[in-house]
């Protein structure tokens, strides 16, 4: 055998492996414990009344929405070409920088603090107004709905796929090989819009948009719906208070939303020495993501059942406890939605660190997206300033905020898997009883979750 | 760097690293561009394309960040002195994630797609290992900055070449004179399990024996062990020295229990510097290290004896006086392995004059003017030190240095000799057809 040198660097993981990790697993998981124990204790109907209590801001009608769409749609045709014809290498390109680090980390976080930008801000909504009025099939009354029994399962899968590009695919970063599958999917989705209707597939097939609803449902603004000629009015509003409100999922729904919070859990399971360590790949050794296709195939399908069977399981033992009357579908479909705080900490605290360095590189890559010497943010020349992730000091102040992140995003779930449980058993011993399993499965993806950022991984 | 008709103009001195290496976008035109006119002397302008094969994401991404910051300022100090032959240089990147499959992926690129001259910088071993026969295939030179044995061992084949970085064979076995003479005769290694590892475990006993001096035990640690302790009974109380290796994120722990053991009445303690890249040696933790020794290519941190060229390749590179970025001190630089870009390149510039390199079907050329190679000065294009080249075995050999942590920095005390790391070499690529 060939001697093999190995540059593993002690990375910044290796400043969190000497904090005292221990403390905050043991302090998260309490936290998480006395959510409960309180919430169970306090009187249901004045939580309900204060959590939706909202403040009325401006009011705005969707006159701009197609002009917005329409400008993302030039930006992203602008994006698709630079993956074409630009920079091969994946820092200088703006394509693999904009999708994977501003729109899937930067606009997540967005959507989950500011609300539904993304239904603005899709490619789609404005080019599809104007060729649907072009061939007139504008009314949406005349549209060929995408069949009910498809539910979303279709933006289930089209998720699995997204998820498996970027977590296991050899290259999702490599310009060429992202620009074709992102312009594939967008010619895809919108042929698919024009048959079945933008509400009708967007609201069910398209992954994204079902996604960043899904998290927009936890934002602090909320806009209504834009009725006739009146203006849609933007509330602020507690974080999660959308949620209460939300009808229990179809099968499709649980099914989505238990799959983006199993990959991105995933995403960091898949680096950790334990996980490498079960099929005996020496991490320090790493042997690239094409070795590793079979592995982390398997391993997504497999985190994704754990979760949902988890899931399922504390569902079904906690209507036992309660005595419930409700169907299981029901109790579920609801309850479901407990899982989006989590969803969205585990997405935020995970990518961090990314959006950090990734969205520095963003910006100045967008002033060059040809690499042709082009300026035109005048952020083309500015530094990388990578030592902010880096050293004892940042892994300390960057593990605190995960750490909090986790923590908070686990006791909002809580606190929603409490809202939704009063809806399914008014009366208040019951619904508390009903809640403890999921209670305990908390507190132990809690604990799960900042195991992950606390332990040995690779790279 | 765009002059008023939109095109980029190389002949500006103040030429950006970003657009000298950014540079070449699928098919873009350079060629035409006003600001090739300084080049027409020469028999072609168009530029000599080389293919980076980066490691921009996966495992390798901090060193692979490193190796472009200086690989972009060498090309940009090659430009900005006139080009390879009169022609500019360009760099195209290609990411290999840090992994074998894509590597030998990309090497297939810049051969037929990009149709690059050379294919240059990877640092992974595995990646070089798995891209090696690509290049031969493709019968494309391929310059590595890897420090690995493979290249020197003859297992790979004629076309790969490491002519700027000493590969580690030679670097420990020139540690060994240093450490009998003045850090101790018996010698307790702790290493982890695996290939690396294993390279100090085979190289190191050797080459102390004929110094006098004796490994008197080697630990062997599992490479997903995060804690260390129970191990540390194993060292024999008669150790003098502790010789050190361990990589990967549990490091800082590594250090940190090492010396909760020992307190202050501690053994010697060599190390090698691959344990530390891209790692503040102030960080909590290391403070254990202080007063320890550790091998290093080129010096992290500045010297008070660093020649003319070691400041001007600092500068040029951008880094400061303790080794990190300038404007980002915490962006810590792999200084002992990225030189080897820098010098690599210019061992490129050379052997493609030699040669009157014109084209890719010069690179039969290409090959046999890098094998005449003998040695290279120290100076602006050397400026980690002189070397020495074996065309047989595609590797060169160089000065290593040995330095001390003293308040806080690692202060060079010892720099070997080339002569401490020769060794027989194992087989001669030039009987190999081109």
């Amino acid at each position: 055998m060939l001697p093999t040198p190995a540059f593993a660097h002690a990375s910044d993981r290796g400043h969190v492996l000497l904090l005292p990790t221990g403390y905050y697993v043991t302090g998260g998981a309490l936290a998480v414990a006395i959510s409960f124990l309180v919430l169970a204790l306090l009187p249901p109907d004045a939580l309900g009344r204060f959590w939706r209590r909202h403040l009325p801001l401006i009011a705005f009608g969707d006159r701009l929405r197609t002009i917005v769409s329409l400008v993302s749609f030039a930006g992203f045709v602008f994006l698709i070409a630079a993956g074409l014809f630009g920079s091969r290498d994946p820092l200088s390109n703006p394509l693999p920088l904009v999708i994977w680090t501003l729109l899937w980390v930067g606009l997540a976080m967005l959507q989950g603090l500011l609300g539904d930008l993304w239904s603005w801000l899709n490619p789609w909504y404005g080019p599809w107004r104007i060729i649907s009025r072009l061939i007139g099939r504008e009314d949406e009354a005349q549209e060929t709905r995408p069949p009910a029994w498809l539910g979303c399962w279709p933006a289930v899968f089209l998720f699995f796929a997204f998820a498996w590009f970027e977590l296991i695919d050899p290259a999702p970063d490599d310009p060429a090989r992202l620009a074709f599958a992102a312009g594939l999917y967008w010619l895809a989705t919108f042929i698919a819009m024009l048959v079945f209707g933008y509400r009708g597939w967007s609201r069910s097939c398209e992954f994204l948009t079902v996604f960043f609803a899904m998290v927009a449902r936890f934002a602090l603004l909320e806009r209504n719906e834009v009725e006739r000629d009146e203006d849609g009015r933007l509330n602020l509003c507690w974080p999660g208070a959308k949620l209460l409100a939300a009808e229990p999922l179809p099968a499709s729904g649980i099914a989505f939303l238990l799959l983006s919070l199993s990959s991105v859990s995933f995403d960091g399971l898949s680096k950790t020495f334990f996980w490498l360590g079960l099929f005996s790949i020496n991490p320090l050794e790493y042997p690239g993501r094409t070795a590793l296709i079979g592995i982390g195939s398997f391993g997504l399908v497999l985190t994704f059942v754990l979760l949902a069977a988890a899931f399922f399981l504390t569902v079904v033992l906690g209507q036992h406890l309660a005595a419930s009357r409700h169907s299981f579908g029901q109790a579920t479909g609801l309850l479901v939605w407990s899982i989006v705080p989590i969803a969205l900490a585990y997405h935020v605290a995970h990518y961090l660190k990314a959006l950090l360095v990734d969205g520095q590189y963003a910006i100045a890559a967008l002033s060059d997206p040809f690499a042709l010497g082009w300026n035109l943010f005048g952020t083309a020349d500015m530094q990388i300033e990578a030592g902010v992730v880096a050293g004892a000091d940042s892994a300390w102040w960057l593990w605190n905020l995960q750490a909090g992140i986790i923590i908070a995003g686990h006791m909002l779930a809580v606190l929603v898997a409490h809202g939704l449980a009063w809806r399914l058993h008014p009366v208040p011993s019951r619904a508390a009883l009903s809640q403890l399993p999921l209670t305990v499965l908390m507190i132990a993806y809690t604990v799960f979750g900042l195991w992950l950022l606390a332990t040995p991984t690779a790279g | 760097m765009a002059d008023k008709n939109g095109f980029f103009d190389l002949s500006k001195t103040t030429l950006s690293r970003r657009t000298a290496l950014k540079g070449l976008a699928a098919g873009a035109g350079l060629a035409v561009a006003p600001g090739f006119v300084r080049y027409s002397q020469a028999q072609s302008s168009a530029p000599i394309k080389i293919g980076f094969q980066s490691h921009r994401t996966g495992i390798g991404a901090a060193y692979g960040r490193w190796y472009e910051k200086t690989t972009a300022a060498a090309v940009k100090a090659i430009n900005d002195a006139g080009g390879i032959n009169g022609r500019p240089v360009e760099v195209i990147i290609e990411d290999d994630g840090t992994d074998p499959a894509r590597g030998a992926e990309v090497v297939g690129k810049f051969a037929s797609q990009h149709k690059t001259d050379i294919v240059f910088g990877t640092l992974f071993s595995h990646v070089v290992i798995g891209s090696a026969p690509a290049a031969g295939e493709a019968k494309i030179p391929y310059f590595v900055v890897s420090e690995g044995h493979h290249v020197a061992s003859t297992k790979l084949n004629r076309y790969v070449f490491q002519p700027g970085i000493t590969d580690v064979k030679s670097q420990i076995q020139s540690m060994a004179p240093w450490i009998a003479a003045n850090a101790g005769k018996k010698v307790t290694q702790i290493f982890p399990d695996f290939a690396f590892g294993y390279d100090h475990r085979d190289y190191l006993p050797p080459a102390l024996k004929a110094q006098g001096a004796d490994v008197i035990a080697q630990i062997a640690i599992p490479p997903t062990e995060s804690s260390f302790t129970k191990y540390f009974p194993q060292i024999p109380a008669e150790t003098e020295v502790i010789y050190h290796v361990m990589v990967g994120p549990a490091v800082l722990t590594f250090v940190k229990e090492l010396g909760e053991f020992y307190g202050s009445n501690r053994p010697q303690l060599f190390g090698f510097m691959d344990s530390l890249e891209a790692t503040d040696i102030n960080s909590p933790g290391l403070e254990f290290l202080d007063g320890s020794h550790f091998w290093e290519g080129s010096p992290r941190y500045a010297q008070p004896d660093d020649s003319a060229a070691q400041k001007a390749y600092r500068a040029a590179v951008g880094i400061d006086d303790n080794g990190a970025a300038v404007g980002d001190p915490k962006d810590v630089s792999t200084a002992s392995h990225m030189f080897g870009c820098w010098e690599t390149l210019y061992v490129v510039k050379k052997a493609m004059e030699d040669a009157g390199y014109k084209g890719p079907e010069d690179r039969a050329k290409l090959v046999e003017a890098t094998e005449a190679l003998t040695e290279f000065a120290e100076g602006p294009e050397h400026p980690q030190g002189p070397k020495t080249f074996n065309g047989k075995i595609h590797q060169c050999f160089g000065i290593q240095n040995i330095s001390k942590v003293e308040g806080g920095k690692l202060k060079v005390v010892h720099k070997t000799k080339i002569e401490d790391g020769l060794y027989e070499p194992e087989g001669d690529y030039t009987t190999q057809a081109l």
